[in-house]
């Protein structure tokens, strides 16, 4: 790698008949992802897909111009990167011949954007942000130890994947099910003609399992329940994932006979995990380094460091050094981020207080420098993204107490009855400057905690709404335990795997409308299994 | 340590294993009680069976057709570029793609453009898996398709002329059950072969002086079995299975004036004993890359050229495969249209289209040509219907299309030709598709008769075509001078080679047809004859030229 790189950088550039035609790179960095996979998935109780792969893929960066302003500028930031497929041997000439072609490419594309820049920048209006385009950082230099080559007993893990999807079998409304299992060991290599040389492993095992149901009034519902761990060996005992398994399969015929929610504005507890998927949606995507400067981007934050965006008791970092949160692997962890700066422990919010940004090599009006934050999927460009988000909270109480507190809210706001959500889905952050301020989570779990002692009542059909902004100050206080939520975030930079750690919120207000629904009616015919009177559940393969 | 000799001296056995289906037996009609033993069918038949008889939303219509089709798509494919593989990539699963109309043959809720639902479905032969599979699509579908029917019967009313032919064809039910095909596969082996292929730029003495300058080298291997289940309520069940095998090789370069050149080639069959042995496959690889150097040496075209061009048989295949291929299929017109069918014969039918000496007939049934196996070749086609030759063009004239179970004016009946992509829709396709000229000549009579063409005509040269590449592209395209000496030229396109220069512009056609299989949506076979064609365009492409790299090859 080094020496095409050694080579690359000092022949690039360096030929044309005048001096105003030689336009060297200033920086060139190769990245290459070696990534074996093993794939198994079932549905509807069986084996459908079960697949395994190794491939090898270079992202080579180039820049032209310089740190002031290169062709990745405004707009032209897609162009910073150049991907191409590699040999998985370690054929020496193969691996040259590969990266001087993906190389050459990268310097087409950097030239042309590099014109392109330049030429706009004398025609555009002054920007607000004039920030260099790349920040200085010295190189790191680290080699670990490649990771193994993914492998699993394939056999055994088809028929746990198999039997885990079967379990819906006791569940005959549950129309629609998918159990997938991902092992993915990864080997990142980083060189740049700064003279970084890095080499990290990353490793991770996971099992999804999503299921479907449809209401009678044709609303869809969902609930998914994932397991996450370094290696395959980490996950849960096949009994523990096959009782969660059940409970989501229980969970899914109570939500179809659940009753429709009413629009709803008032107090509610968010879960711990429900808690997680909400910063980091409404809070983690917008203290993203690169969303503060931009003419595109809202930039909710941006002249908000050093004043107060939460209620003082709330603290949150990013830490993607953590590899564990007590006894809970963490999905967003990694040793070097995907600009091959050392990863670090970011304080985003101290104490209520906007203290910094999720950066990359990318600078912005108030930081000049990368945190170590800089990471995308293999083919895009890097940029500021979540790793770990851990929020803390000052202001913790038993879940006993904020469940008291919940009820005086409601009765002193003159409600019949708080929220209590349970589990959420992601949805998107809306972020731009052309959309509306909104955000959207999908609530999958939401009961009604009545004022008058009545049981909780399970609904369906809520949709959150509002303002991000607003909906954060209005945290009054939280629980004393945490949970995780672990998980794939999807951005410009691609999809990466992230955690967010948080104890149960309770808010003052939530707004909630009803969400629209769908208009297709359930299956007519009862489920395969189900019409004939055996044991719901019981196996009768004819094999 | 020398590759070449451990690839040779490694077994072919190891590299050519195939277990073929043993004959299925064709002297009693096999019955529903003989497919029941499958329990892939079992579970089809039972979820079939039971959406007939049960599935009807309140208040409105049954369905009155369900089809299923469940493939199991066994595919192996490596990669390898400059010398080293990119790796092997194994993928084993079946889709199925269910189908529900209501109405009735005559008007029902068909679209044009291919409905059905699909799903994953179990890789075991778990009847509950299957059929479940099976309940969500019908469900979906037949949901679709009363919603498509209401529709359909809105746009009728908007339209004075009613369509000219019924929705759907009625059709024999047949039970067929052919075994399925395994394959064994060394892919270890290939993986390694393929790699080597493609480091012949620098390894092989006849061309590794030249490697700075070649800019990509590749080389592919892809072996896939289907296995086709096909159940419908009229009572069709067939069982079917086929392989297709490809390996492929590419190489690019580019001139002085940054000009693009490549080269490539390969072969395809339906075994793995149809690829050519190994050494054969880099000697031909060798040549490519070779001729990239003759190429890059070659000046450019003239700047434009109208007159007699001889298209070899290979270069000709390819013509009439683009000119033919879409034209003698036969698909609904659209609604309320007076047309018959689609596409450029569309009015054609009786009329003529190519020269009266020249005929075209689509043979499913042909396997083998001239030792080579044949892609195209199907037994039963994706509808259920067996296939039928079809005489397309007779003495010129066409005849009649290709139609699968979707009718046009005219032709009632499909003839076996309603072929579909993996997981895709049917819709009418060539098989083998065979043309053919009366007094064909040999390529000697061909030559000779370009250089009379050109004395007659007073031209200084004229263009004989070797081989051809996308869009209408030679890759190596030959002037010819009154004393018959050949230059090569490169930078050319050609124009002008359209139906009309078909009709009457052939100015002879040769004896000898060449064989081209393809991997398309649907495997399919050309065999052709060299063209001399009497009129066409040979211009400059005048494409941008790419920049030359900026820095070296190492």
């Amino acid at each position: 790698m080094t020496t095409e790189l050694n080579r690359a950088f000092s022949s690039l550039g360096k030929t044309g008949a005048t001096d105003d035609q030689k336009l060297p790179p200033y920086f060139l960095s190769y990245s290459i992802s070696d990534a074996s996979f093993v794939n198994v998935r079932a549905q509807f109780g069986a084996l459908v897909d079960s697949t395994s792969n190794h491939i090898r893929v270079a992202d080579v960066q180039v820049r032209l111009g310089s740190p002031k302003l290169d062709n990745t500028h405004g707009t032209h930031r897609g162009s910073a990167v150049h991907t191409l497929q590699l040999p998985i041997t370690d054929d020496r000439e193969a691996l040259q011949r590969s990266l001087w072609l993906a190389t050459n490419g990268g310097y087409r594309n950097a030239l042309d954007n590099y014109l392109r820049v330049k030429t706009e920048a004398e025609v555009r209006a002054k920007e607000e942000d004039n920030s260099p385009d790349f920040s200085q950082e010295s190189p790191q230099n680290s080699i670990g130890k490649p990771a193994p080559l993914a492998r699993i007993d394939m056999a055994a893990w088809q028929q746990r994947v198999s039997a885990l999807s079967k379990v819906f079998r006791a569940y005959p409304d549950v129309y629609q099910n998918t159990v997938v299992l991902t092992v993915e060991n990864e080997t990142d290599y980083f060189a740049s003609s700064e003279g970084s040389k890095i080499v990290a492993p990353h490793l991770q095992a996971r099992l999804v399992v999503f299921a479907m149901t449809r209401a009678d009034d044709g609303m869809d519902l969902f609930r998914a329940r994932t397991f996450e761990a370094e290696t395959i060996d980490g996950l849960p005992k096949q009994a523990e994932m096959e009782s969660e398994t059940k409970k989501l399969g229980e969970s899914l015929e109570a939500l179809r006979k659940a009753p429709l929610t009413e629009p709803f504005n008032g107090p509610a507890i968010l879960s711990g995990r429900a808690a997680a998927v909400f910063f980091h949606e409404v809070l983690g995507h917008r203290l993203e380094g690169q969303r503060q400067r931009g003419e595109e981007e809202g930039q909710t934050f941006t002249k908000e460091v050093g004043k107060e965006v939460l209620p003082p008791f709330l603290s949150v970092a990013d830490d993607p050094t953590l590899t564990k949160y007590g006894n809970t692997w963490l999905s967003g962890q990694y040793q070097y981020d995907d600009e091959g700066q050392k990863a670090r422990r970011v304080d985003l919010i101290e104490d209520g207080v906007l203290k910094n940004f999720l950066m990359s090599r990318l600078p912005i009006a108030s930081f000049a420098n990368s945190n170590g934050h800089g990471r995308a999927q293999t083919g895009k460009v890097p940029t500021g993204r979540q790793g770990n988000l851990i929020v803390t909270s000052t202001n913790t109480v038993s879940d006993a107490q904020l469940r008291k507190q919940l009820i005086d809210q409601a009765r002193e706001q003159g409600k019949t009855y708080g929220l209590f959500f349970e589990d959420i889905s992601s949805g998107f952050a809306v972020t731009t400057r052309s959309s509306p301020q909104a955000f959207s989570v999908i609530p999958l779990v939401v009961y009604r905690v009545y004022v008058d002692g009545r049981p909780d009542e399970l609904v369906r059909g809520v949709s959150i709404v509002g303002t991000p902004l607003a909906a954060l100050k209005r945290i009054l206080a939280t629980g004393d335990k945490s949970e995780v939520f672990n998980g794939e975030c999807g951005a410009e930079s691609g999809t990466i795997p992230v955690s967010a750690v948080a104890p149960a919120m309770l808010l003052s207000e939530i707004e909630t409308q009803k969400q629209s629904q769908g208009t297709a009616r359930p299956p007519i015919l009862p489920i395969p299994g189900s019409e004939d009177h055996s044991t719901p559940g019981a196996s009768k393969e004819a094999k | 340590m020398n590759r070449t000799y451990l690839m040779r001296s490694a077994s072919a056995a190891a590299l050519l294993t195939l277990c073929l289906a043993l004959p299925s037996s064709r002297a009693a009609q096999p019955t529903r009680a003989d497919a029941e033993k499958d329990p892939v069918l079992k579970a089809m038949l039972t979820e079939m069976d039971r959406s007939m008889t049960q599935l009807q939303l309140k208040d409105f219509e049954k369905p009155f057709f369900i089809q299923y089709r469940i493939e199991d798509v066994d595919n192996f494919e490596t990669k390898a570029e400059f010398g080293a593989t990119e790796g092997g990539q194994h993928t084993h699963e079946r889709i199925a793609r269910i189908i529900v109309r209501v109405g009735d043959y005559k008007a029902d809720s068909s679209g044009g453009r291919g409905d059905g639902s699909l799903q994953l479905s179990a890789l075991d032969d778990d009847p509950i898996a299957i059929r479940t599979a099976l309940w969500a699509a019908t469900d979906q579908a037949y949901k679709a398709a009363l919603a498509a029917y209401a529709q359909k019967q809105a746009a009728l009313k908007q339209v004075q002329t009613p369509p000219q032919a019924d929705d759907f064809s009625k059709e024999k039910p047949i039970v067929s059950l052919a075994d399925p095909l395994q394959h064994q596969l060394d892919e270890a082996a290939w993986e390694d072969r393929v790699a080597h292929a493609s480091g012949l730029y620098r390894t092989d003495p006849k061309v590794k002086d030249t490697q700075h300058d070649v800019e990509f080298s590749v080389a592919s291997f892809s072996a896939r079995v289907v296995t086709t289940w096909l159940v419908n309520s009229e009572g069709t069940i067939v069982r079917k299975s086929s392989g297709l095998y490809q390996e492929m090789f590419a190489v690019g370069a580019q001139a002085a004036d940054g000009m693009r050149l490549e080269r490539s080639r390969g072969t395809t069959g339906v075994s793995l004993k149809d690829i050519e042995p190994q050494e054969s496959f880099e000697n031909k690889a060798v040549e490519q890359i070779a001729s990239l150097s003759d190429l890059r040496k070659a000046p450019m075209v003239e700047e434009e050229y109208h007159g007699p061009v001889l298209l070899s048989s290979d270069a000709g295949t390819d013509t009439l495969r683009g000119l033919l291929e879409g034209g003698v299929v036969a698909t609904r017109p659209k609604l309320g249209t007076e047309a018959r069918t689609n596409g450029p014969f569309a009015s054609s039918f009786h009329a003529r289209v190519l020269p009266e000496k020249m005929q075209v007939v689509d043979d499913p049934s042909l396997k083998t040509f001239d030792g080579k196996s044949l892609v195209g070749a199907y037994d039963i086609d994706d509808e259920g219907v067996p296939a039928q030759a079809v005489n397309l063009v007779v003495d010129g004239k066409l005849q009649n299309y290709l139609i699968g179970r979707e009718p046009v004016r005219d032709f009632p009946q499909s003839n076996g030709h309603g072929r579909a992509g993996i997981a895709g829709p049917a819709h009418p396709s060539i098989g083998v598709l065979k043309i053919t000229a009366i007094d064909g000549l040999s390529d000697d009579e061909l030559s000779h008769k370009l250089i009379d063409m050109a004395k007659d005509r007073g031209l200084k040269s004229v263009y004989y075509v070797e081989t051809m590449g996308a869009a209408n592209t030679p890759r190596l395209l030959y002037r010819v001078g009154a004393d018959g000496k050949r230059e090569l030229v490169r930078g050319a396109v050609l124009d002008d080679l359209d139906e009309r220069a078909l009709r009457s512009g052939v100015e002879a056609a040769g004896k000898e047809l060449y064989v081209s299989n393809s991997d398309g949506e649907v495997p399919t076979t050309v065999l052709g004859p060299a063209l001399l064609m009497d009129d066409v365009t040979v211009k400059r492409a005048n494409e941008t030229n790419d920049k030359l790299p900026f820095y070296p090859a190492p």
